[in-house]
């Protein structure tokens, strides 16, 4: 019950948090009337193919047919209410945005379809699937490292680690990315430069699976590498820092293992801090997700972005903006869903 | 358990008294001994010509750091440029109807690789007749040949380039010389290469050809045909190598860019740290002390802002706008004007309002502002500077990423635009590594100097990190 409550009241807010970030990117995309001058070339497009497959309209004189062009021009535009003032259509934008009315984009882009909503689908999985592994992957090594940084606190082993940590936590994936590929793919060809696929592509699926596993394997290592420093340092503290609190020092007193100590007793006191660090972990993983699939070459959500801005797609960037903000908020609000499980504070509000 | 440390000339102290506060320091005195000799070393209108790709044509093109041949055997070959002064200049006007003008360029080449390009530029002036140039190479084996005979097309103050080593004309003649005493044809001929080659029957093949050591000599002759016409030539034997870090595509210095990256990356990372640290700190104290509706208010604002995909937006902007790294430094203050320091000084500022020492003085009749300023505002002060050392380099990424996709500054170049440039043509599929390594390195040096002082403020706030 309150867990629902809980929940309800977290959805709310991310919902409220969508809708003014999406209206947010329509105001700024349409300063310059991008948004309505990209419709407005839509519109006319339609309106072309449709009259020149019309019999009766081509038999017509130049100027009447210029006419006709321009009242069923002027009626689509009223139709679609680019007539309206700013304020409405703006409003009915976001709208569109938010119920993933995309649009087309400028520049086709895969799977041979104008449709952002195809091309965003196409790419979307390929994103998701690298990052979640990856933040997934950095979660089980960074907590493990975390908790033997405690156990042996202050050991060279500890301090060693701590420093690693710290930086490798402030530099972003895509920069251990570079160093990386001179080092592992050009100096020591180990694994692909880039790619999600070798060409041509190998024709027996499991081929392909190998395949697609070490061309995976190096932004993989870099974006878990880029990440686990996070989760151990907080973890470390956080056990160090529980580890003297008198529940802990009970649990021993009984003569419990330390092991168990530590499962049982630190790690889950722990768990709710270092959960609330994955909800900041991810939504930097998908930032940088834009820079990493560039140097890595992975067709993702990021490389897409890139080549919207190369070629200056406007409604690309404008939707892809809206479809970072949607995966923001629903991995925030995925995240909402597991600390409330896990936290017995909130189970315990409604009683 | 110790007193608390309070203010922020304090937390300095503690932190300089550990191995990761110095070396944090030292790193950032570092670069900012590199910021303050960097005007000294190239001028602001060094840089400011980056886009200009007609300042950097002496360089060679994408050449490695010259320092590269100290880990192996082989002595790069290094530009060897000499200058319209240089050349020695002898004339005669013997006759009425000309003057016969030789110049001439010595210089030795002791390198164990060819050049990469060979290029010789012509100033000359006429009135009546073009003059007729006759180009002469003679080597150190006692060889010499024609490579190139024409009439210049430009007049002075143009400059006629003539790029030896790929003109048709040089090849055939290079060629030409090369069979008649001996040589194995090969399709392609590289001037550059059989001209500073030992005489043998590899010597057109780049692969076969072995390098001929010794003093070289150009000699340009002209004959003229007015006695007021004149002629100056300047030569460029193109190194592989160039400089302490090599040059791009566009022939550019890369040191250049890489010691204009470093002020430019830290002004903006620290302008935009202070900023948005300070910002957040007194709106996480403010929320605190008064609370209600005003705390609510920051509180959600805060979450708002950490949801935002601020990159995606900033691209979004940048591609819309091309705004210049001012408008950049504002915008991204604007974003960050809450977040998560908002968050860790609001829960600090609420238990130290609760303090004894805070009812006292209160309790005296201290002003709200007092108390907030004076009070409260320095038990944040530890936490605010690590947070500041932390949050610099995040906002060096941020430049740094949107420089990496061509939304930077359109003038200044940074270590992000660097990067990005040598990943868009392929730096690192070529083997061109110093064009992005450099950078990159620039930029983690940065953010490891950050980290190490975050790192150490850190540990003076968490006595368990303390090394004793």
């Amino acid at each position: 019950m309150a867990l629902a409550y809980y929940l309800a009241k977290r959805a709310l807010f991310l919902s409220i948090t969508l809708v003014i970030a999406t209206y947010l990117v329509v105001i700024i995309s349409n300063q310059g009337g991008l948004i309505d001058n990209q419709i407005i070339a839509e519109i006319r497009l339609g309106v072309i193919q449709e009259l020149r497959s019309d019999p009766t309209y081509l038999r017509l004189p130049p100027d009447v047919q210029k006419q006709v062009f321009e009242k069923k021009l002027q009626e689509r535009i009223v139709f679609r209410g680019l007539d309206q003032p700013f304020v409405t259509k703006s409003f009915r934008q976001t709208w569109e945005a938010l119920t993933l009315d995309l649009g087309r984009a400028q520049n086709t882009y895969g799977s041979g379809s104008f449709k952002l909503t195809t091309i965003i689908m196409e790419r979307l999985p390929r994103t998701v699937f690298l990052f979640t592994t990856a933040t997934v992957l950095s979660a089980v090594v960074g907590v493990w490292l975390g908790l033997r940084m405690a156990r042996r606190a202050l050991s060279i082993f500890d301090r060693g680690m701590t420093v690693l940590s710290i930086t490798t936590l402030v530099i972003p994936s895509w920069v251990f990315g570079i160093f990386f590929i001179l080092l592992f793919a050009f100096a020591f060809p180990i694994f692909p430069s880039g790619g999600m696929v070798s060409v041509p592509a190998p024709t027996d699926p499991w081929a392909l699976l190998a395949d697609r596993l070490y061309h995976l394997a190096l932004p993989l290592i870099t974006v878990t590498f880029s990440s686990f420093g996070g989760w151990s340092y907080t973890t470390r503290n956080l056990v160090l820092q529980i580890m003297s609190e008198d529940f802990v020092t009970a649990a021993r007193s009984k003569g419990l293992p330390e092991k168990k100590v530590l499962h049982r007793y630190v790690l889950r006191a722990a768990s709710p801090p270092i959960i609330t660090g994955i909800v900041l972990a991810l939504i930097g993983s998908w930032t940088g997700a834009i820079i990493t699939e560039l140097v890595f070459n992975w067709p993702g959500l990021g490389l897409l972005f890139f080549e919207a801005v190369i070629l200056v797609d406007a409604p690309t960037i404008i939707a892809l903006t809206i479809i970072f903000a949607y995966l923001f908020v629903v991995t925030v609000f995925i995240l909402d869903v597991v600390y409330g499980l896990m936290d017995p504070r909130i189970r315990a509000l409604g009683r | 358990m110790a007193a608390p440390i309070v203010g922020g000339k304090a937390a300095v102290r503690e932190a300089l008294r550990m191995k990761s506060g110095i070396f944090g320091f030292g790193m950032l005195l570092f670069m900012m001994l590199v910021v303050v000799a960097v005007p000294i070393i190239a001028p602001f209108d060094t840089v400011r010509a980056w886009g200009d790709v007609s300042v950097w044509t002496d360089n060679p093109r994408a050449a490695a750091p010259d320092w590269i041949d100290t880990f192996s055997d082989k002595k790069q070959a290094r530009n060897i440029l000499v200058e319209w002064d240089e050349f020695s200049i002898a004339q005669s006007n013997t006759s009425p109807v000309f003057k016969i003008a030789i110049l001439r360029a010595r210089f030795d080449f002791t390198y164990d690789t060819f050049p990469q390009e060979l290029r010789l530029q012509m100033l000359s002036n006429w009135s009546d007749r073009k003059p007729l140039i006759t180009v002469d190479w003679r080597r150190p084996d006692g060889q010499s040949l024609t490579i190139y005979s024409l009439s210049p097309d430009r007049l002075a103050p143009q400059v006629e380039t003539l790029t030896l080593s790929s003109r048709p004309d040089v090849q055939a003649n290079v060629r030409n010389w090369a069979l008649g005493v001996g040589a194995d044809d090969v399709a392609d001929v590289r001037p550059h290469v059989s001209l500073y080659a030992v005489q043998d029957a590899g010597m057109l093949e780049p692969s076969r050809a072995q390098v001929l050591k010794g003093t070289y000599t150009l000699t340009v002759q002209a004959i003229m045909f007015n006695q007021a016409d004149t002629l100056l030539a300047r030569f460029t034997s193109y190194g592989t190598v160039f400089g302490l870090a090599g040059t791009d595509h566009l022939r550019r210095d890369l040191l250049i860019g890489l010691l204009w990256g470093a002020p430019v990356a830290l002004a903006f990372g620290a302008a935009a740290a202070v900023v948005t640290v300070m910002s957040q700190v007194i709106l996480g104290a403010l929320g605190a002390y008064y609370g209600g509706r005003f705390d609510e208010f920051i509180q959600r604002s805060t979450d708002f802002v950490i949801i935002l995909p601020a990159l995606p937006i900033l691209v979004l902007i940048g591609t819309l706008y091309q705004p210049g790294i001012l408008t950049v430094l504002f915008i991204v203050i604007l974003f960050n004007i809450v977040g998560g320091t908002t968050k860790v000084v609001r829960s600090i500022a609420l238990q130290t309002k609760e303090e004894l020492y805070i009812e006292a003085a209160r309790s005296y009749g201290a002003s709200r502002r007092r108390v907030l300023f004076r009070y409260i505002m320095p038990r944040t002060m530890p936490y605010t500077f690590a947070l500041l050392a932390l949050s610099v380099p995040s906002f060096i990424f941020l430049e740094a990423s949107l420089s990496f996709l061509g939304l930077g500054d359109p003038v200044l170049p940074t270590w992000g635009s660097i990067m990005g440039d040598a990943s868009r043509n392929g730096a690192v599929y070529n083997g061109i590594w110093w064009w992005i390594a450099f950078p990159a390195f620039g930029i983690v040096f940065a953010t490891v100097a950050f980290a190490f002082l975050g790192y150490s403020f850190d540990k003076v706030l968490n006595p368990r990190l303390r090394e004793e």
